[in-house]
């Protein structure tokens, strides 16, 4: 078995499909997209990158606790997928979620701050690297157990559709994209959703993004039929498809075409998205487990450098234009690097908040029980202390 | 009130009793002293008395079976009260049944604690008595708090004599019903200081408080309750007797004299206390069973000899007794005796004595001469055999060869355990001894 | 007037389920055979009838993808009920309902909730063994995030789950199948909903407080009877609710009675019962005249056979053995 990772030869030939009896053909629509269009993405392809690499350094700094995983060479994907959605559609992801948080249209300074750990941060700091979410964007975390967030993105999509069909009467308006990385194809969530979606028409897209490494373990190693993961989705009866992951312009069609169909029919889709982590599963890993070779390969068809050569070739772009880019969005992750350090730790008694809605109701005839402790904007069950309250 | 029977502690590593045979039967009478069982410890066969008159309502343990120390073994029925009654109310599983009395007139409040004063504080009060950790619920320590009863008054019958909520509740009703009695610890501020005999032994036998009386009760320390429990122990359970002689000591003294005159300039100065420790020990070596210990069996017959000499404790200071044991005291010179006996008694009276001071003793010589008593009798000491209770020398007229004249005489009474000392045996070492403080020169080699 | 209207705790259920449905669209019912089949124990039937099968809607056996998917519908906003067959069976979802739903809201600093009920039979049934008969409240009352309401009567299987079902947080709804067909007077009327946190004393008494919850509330009942006649007077509070707690009901009657027992049809180890225990022992310590009693399932895995499956179980015999221990009438 060939257990070596290599980057697809011809990108723009990878969108191999395979389809119910019953469905229609699909085809990407691969007309180029505005220059205003190409230059966001380019934009904001940048900006993750170097927003993670700001994260790395500030890891090593200890301004960042905990676990840290970054997206560098997997830009295309986020910043692709999320071109190809509604802002309406929900979308959920595991742990490695900076991408998607920013590409979503997080702040960058909320993302970072969150990142510190600190009060301006997405979640008041209570969420952390792996739990990224964002309500006004539809970004619906962040999930940090391999696989978990599976079962979610299919209830999220399930909920649009009851939404549209059930309590308004109407037809499925939205689709849900649900990233997974390769290693969530071993745990019994994805299968599970999985077999639910197909059965219950869903309209959810299961979107893997396939870096070929579960953490240290390649693919080979972890999963079987590697090489075709469609055969995955084809036995619960879902749409399959292999996307090109390292090229923004064919992400974006390929998921386009896919997100479409989802939302046309009210079906899932599987695909198996095709990328590259540059960097380790996470900062304390020395990727012993591949080969410098290897990573050299796929950086040589970097996403960004990819997509800035085919502007520049097309004439979308001016070499000074995309190094006067590169440098706002430096000067953009510097700010916010400073902004999240600058920015409070959160007051101690945000411990006890966001535990509960409503700890004691609202309920008919219920008056706030004393032993809450803390403040009257303190939403939990706390500890009592003083045994009078009780009486 | 029925009153407990529990098995005893016999010896002091015993901590399970076998009843070897029951001398009673349920119904029988009984009378204090009276040997009801008898009772196989780990190291002997003993004899168990009772310390109470009346009638036996209940042998709760069998013949052959083996109980902790402390366990309710019988159940005797005071006079004019019925088997049936006794039975029932004695019957509980606490170790001592006397039931929680707060200072009820005619009951024995059987317990140490009974007598627990209100000067003690009440943290003090709430867990501990007289040295002794006491159970109790938390709501009964509040309560009996709350009410001004003393925890020390009340008798636990939860698990492991844990006062609980129901003693303190009993307490209150029989405070409500008697109203005369002096229950309540805080003293009237006018009250007279009475000797009220309070006998603090947690066993064998209780105290007693008496109604109409007005007294104040003054807590027990760690050292009465250990004396009291020691000697009633000592005077309940082995057969005292008691032999008293008369000794010639003119010449002791113009000894003693001479010796302290020559001695003055180094600070010693013998007593004729000094010279009877002396003489006892060199006693001992003739009669040895006089240096011997009763051990169930077996009589122990030591092969050292340490006398121990009864110390009285300053009374401003909460009195008391230790016995200071002067080790080897047969091979030390009457100079060494003395220094050693002056130190000791220095020693208890300001530092205290530490535990080896006042082990191991095998006789004791008890004098209470230099407060001019003439005569009196003491407790054996236990496990000491015997005892030398030592009167005044008291100048007098005396016959000397046939003579009237003036002379110093002293009076002195050896009490013998009689399960190791018969009356001959007495009299033969205060024959020895009197031939030893009358030539005193004996004591000087 | 005619006579209190007397109905099954399953119907009490089905009641509060269908007005809620009724009420808000965005509430529906899903879980392992609740449509067609009627429901495995026929709390949801005829329900598919009424609503659809848009909103009651069978799942295959599936709890860790039914129960991911509802917590993700409850996080866009709808209010779904998860029925467990068994909350036994939720074991193999513990990821979602444990790791996802109690703590959306906190993770998210506030963003998303996850007003959700988890619904089904809680505790031994009869004779299934040691992997259907799981009394999840141990386990699972030590997240916090959750909710935790676990009724011993037809009325308050109404309005507890009303309660739960209008809740913002996630509630897990604990019944027993053994108490399916109780019948009880359940007051008709749509707005009659049981506050949570507000434990209920189903009998008065001066001696021994008995705190308890679910179905061991009926066999502390049993036991105040029986030793009611002993003279020893017991007073029966069922919590109602896990969490919340309401420790100040049971505080308010050990000031009175002095004495506690603590029955809990789970395990001991690190269990309601235990904390409850430990909550009187911290706020009555000064009223206690005994430690607090606790009667629990024995500490075992449970057997099959009948006559081990009863003395497994907390019963009215136990409870009777504790409360005489604990106010010293052993």
């Amino acid at each position: 078995m060939n257990t070596m990772s290599t980057p697809s030869t011809d990108t723009r030939r990878l969108f191999d499909v395979h389809r119910g009896e019953a469905a229609p053909r699909i085809a990407p629509d691969r007309s180029v997209p505005p220059a205003a269009t190409l230059k966001k993405w380019l934009r904001d392809m940048m900006l993750i990158r170097e927003f993670e690499v700001r994260c790395m350094q500030a890891y090593q700094d200890k301004k960042i606790g905990g676990f840290c995983h970054v997206y560098i060479g997997q830009e295309a994907v986020a910043v692709g997928c999320v071109a190809a959605m509604k802002h309406e559609d929900p979308l959920v992801t595991a742990y490695r979620d900076h991408g998607h948080a920013l590409a979503r249209g997080m702040s960058a300074r909320a993302c970072m701050a969150e990142m510190f750990g600190r009060v301006d941060g997405c979640a008041k700091g209570k969420g952390g690297s792996m739990h990224m979410f964002d309500k006004p964007n539809n970004m619906f975390g962040g999930h940090g157990i391999v696989g978990a967030q599976t079962p979610l993105g299919l209830g999220l999509a399930f909920a649009t559709k009851y939404e549209d069909e059930v309590m308004r009467g109407g037809k499925n308006t939205r689709v849900t994209l649900c990233f997974l990385g390769d290693g969530a194809l071993n745990q019994g969530a994805l299968h599970e959703a999985m077999n639910l979606a197909g059965l219950m028409n869903i309209p959810v897209v299961f979107v893997v993004e396939n870096n070929g490494y579960s953490m240290g373990t390649s693919i080979h190693r972890g999963t079987t039929m590697a090489h075709d993961l469609k055969s995955k989705a084809i036995g619960y009866g879902i749409d399959a498809a292999v996307v090109e992951g390292m090229d923004v312009l064919e992400t974006y069609h390929g998921m386009k075409a896919v997100i479409d169909d989802a939302r046309a029919r009210s079906r899932p889709w599987f695909i198996d998205l095709r990328c590259y982590r540059y960097k380790g599963h996470s900062m304390s890993d020395p990727r012993k487990y591949r080969t410098r070779d290897e990573e050299e390969a796929w950086e040589a068809g970097d996403p960004i450098g990819t997509l800035e050569s085919f502007m520049l070739e097309k004439g979308m772009i001016t070499a000074d234009e995309s190094k006067e880019m590169l440098k706002g969005v430096k000067a953009e992750v510097r700010d916010c690097v400073a902004f999240a350090d600058a920015s409070p730790v959160p007051a101690d008694g945000e411990l006890y908040t966001d535990v509960y809605m409503e700890p004691w109701g609202p309920y008919p005839g219920s008056s706030k029980p004393s032993m809450m402790g803390g403040g009257e904007n303190t939403p939990s069950f706390r500890a009592i202390e003083r045994s009078e309250d009780l009486l | 009130m029925p009153i407990s029977v529990t098995m005893p502690r016999l010896s002091d590593t015993m901590e399970a009793g076998t009843i070897v045979r029951w001398n009673v039967k349920e119904g029988d009478e009984v009378t204090s002293g009276q040997v009801v069982a008898d009772i196989e410890t780990d190291k002997a066969t003993m004899e168990m008395p009772v310390f109470d008159d009346g009638r036996i309502a209940r042998l709760l343990v069998p013949a052959g079976q083996s109980v902790k120390v402390g366990t309710q073994i019988a159940v005797i029925a005071e006079e004019g009260e019925s088997l049936e009654s006794a039975s029932k109310g004695g019957g509980s599983a606490a170790p001592v049944a006397a039931k929680p009395v707060a200072a009820t007139p005619s009951a024995p409040a059987a317990s140490a604690a009974s007598s627990h004063a209100a000067s003690a504080s009440r943290d003090e009060e709430s867990v501990t008595v007289g040295g002794q950790r006491v159970r109790v619920s938390p709501v009964a320590r509040r309560m009996a708090e709350e009410h001004g009863i003393p925890l020390g008054s009340l008798q636990g019958s939860g698990p492991g004599g844990r006062i609980i909520k129901r003693d303190v509740l009993t307490a209150m009703e029989n405070t409500a019903s008697r109203p005369s009695a002096p229950v309540v610890a805080a003293p009237a501020a006018n009250a007279q200081s009475l000797a009220v005999p309070v006998a603090p032994a947690s066993r064998p036998s209780g105290g007693l408080v008496i109604a109409g009386l007005e007294s104040e009760r003054v807590a027990v320390s760690g050292m009465r309750q250990t004396i009291a429990r020691r000697l009633v122990e000592s005077k309940t359970t082995i057969p005292h007797y008691q032999v008293s002689m008369k000794f010639d000591l003119d010449r002791l003294m113009a000894v003693r004299e001479q010796l302290n005159t020559e001695l003055a300039s180094t600070g010693i100065k013998l007593s004729v206390n000094d010279f009877i420790v002396r003489g006892c020990a060199l006693a001992m070596a003739r009669h040895p069973y006089v240096n011997s210990s009763w051990a169930g069996d077996a009589i122990a017959m030591h092969k050292q000899v340490n006398v121990g000499v009864a110390v009285a404790l300053d009374e401003s200071k909460g009195g008391g007794l230790v016995v200071a044991v002067i080790r080897d005291a047969d091979r030390k010179s009457l100079r060494a005796i003395s220094a050693e006996s002056k130190a000791m008694g220095e020693k208890a009276r300001t530092r205290g004595l530490a535990p080896e001071d006042m082990a191991d003793s095998t006789f004791t010589v008890s004098n209470l001469g230099m407060f001019g008593v003439e005569h009196f009798t003491a407790i054996i000491n236990p496990p000491n055999s015997a005892i030398l209770a030592c009167g005044a020398a008291i100048k007098q007229p005396v016959v000397r060869n046939d003579e009237l004249t003036v002379g110093y005489e002293m009076t002195a009474t050896l009490s013998s355990d009689h399960r190791v000392i018969d009356g001959a045996m007495a009299a033969r070492w205060l024959k020895e001894l009197k031939g030893l403080l009358e030539n005193p020169a004996t004591l000087l080699v | 007037m005619s006579a209190l209207r007397e109905i099954e705790y399953r119907d009490a259920l089905r009641e509060a389920m269908a007005e809620e449905m009724r009420r808000d669209k965005r509430v529906f019912l899903l879980g392992e055979e609740v449509a067609e089949y009627n429901g495995a124990y026929k709390v949801s039937k005829g329900m598919l009838e009424e609503f659809g099968a848009s909103r009651i809607i069978d799942t295959p056996i599936s709890e860790s993808g039914f129960a991911g998917m509802a917590i993700g519908a409850a996080m866009q906003g709808l209010r779904p009920i998860v029925e467990f067959m068994s909350w036994s069976f939720s074991l193999v979802a513990a990821d979602p309902i444990l790791n996802n739903a109690p703590k959306m809201l906190y993770m998210s600093g506030g963003q998303f909730g996850c007003p959700i009920v988890f619904r089904g039979n809680d505790g031994a049934g009869g004779q299934l063994g040691s992997t259907h008969s799981w009394c999840v409240e141990g386990m699972y009352s030590n997240v916090p995030g959750l909710k935790m309401a676990i009724p011993s009567t037809p009325d308050d299987a109404k309005g507890l789950l009303k309660t739960a079902i209008r809740d913002d947080d996630p509630v897990f709804f604990l019944e027993s199948e053994r108490m399916l067909g109780m019948k009880g007077h359940v007051p008709e009327g749509d707005e009659i909903l049981v506050p949570f946190g507000k434990a209920r004393t189903r009998r008065e008494g001066t001696d021994c407080t008995i705190a308890t919850w679910g179905r061991p509330v009926h066999f502390a009942l049993e036991a105040a009877e029986a030793l009611a006649k002993d003279g020893i007077s017991c007073e029966v509070i069922d919590m109602r609710t896990i969490r919340p707690l309401d420790v100040g009901s049971v505080v308010r009657s050990v000031k009175k009675t002095s004495t506690c027992v603590v029955v809990d049809q789970s395990w001991s180890f690190g269990s309601p019962g235990s904390e409850l225990a430990s909550q009187v022992h911290r706020h009555c310590f000064d009223d206690l005249d005994n430690y607090v009693h606790r009667v629990h399932t024995a500490d075992v895995p449970a057997p099959y056979a009948f006559n081990l499956e009863q003395e497994y179980l907390p019963n009215a015999r136990k409870i009777c053995e504790a409360v005489r221990a604990a106010t010293y009438n052993a």
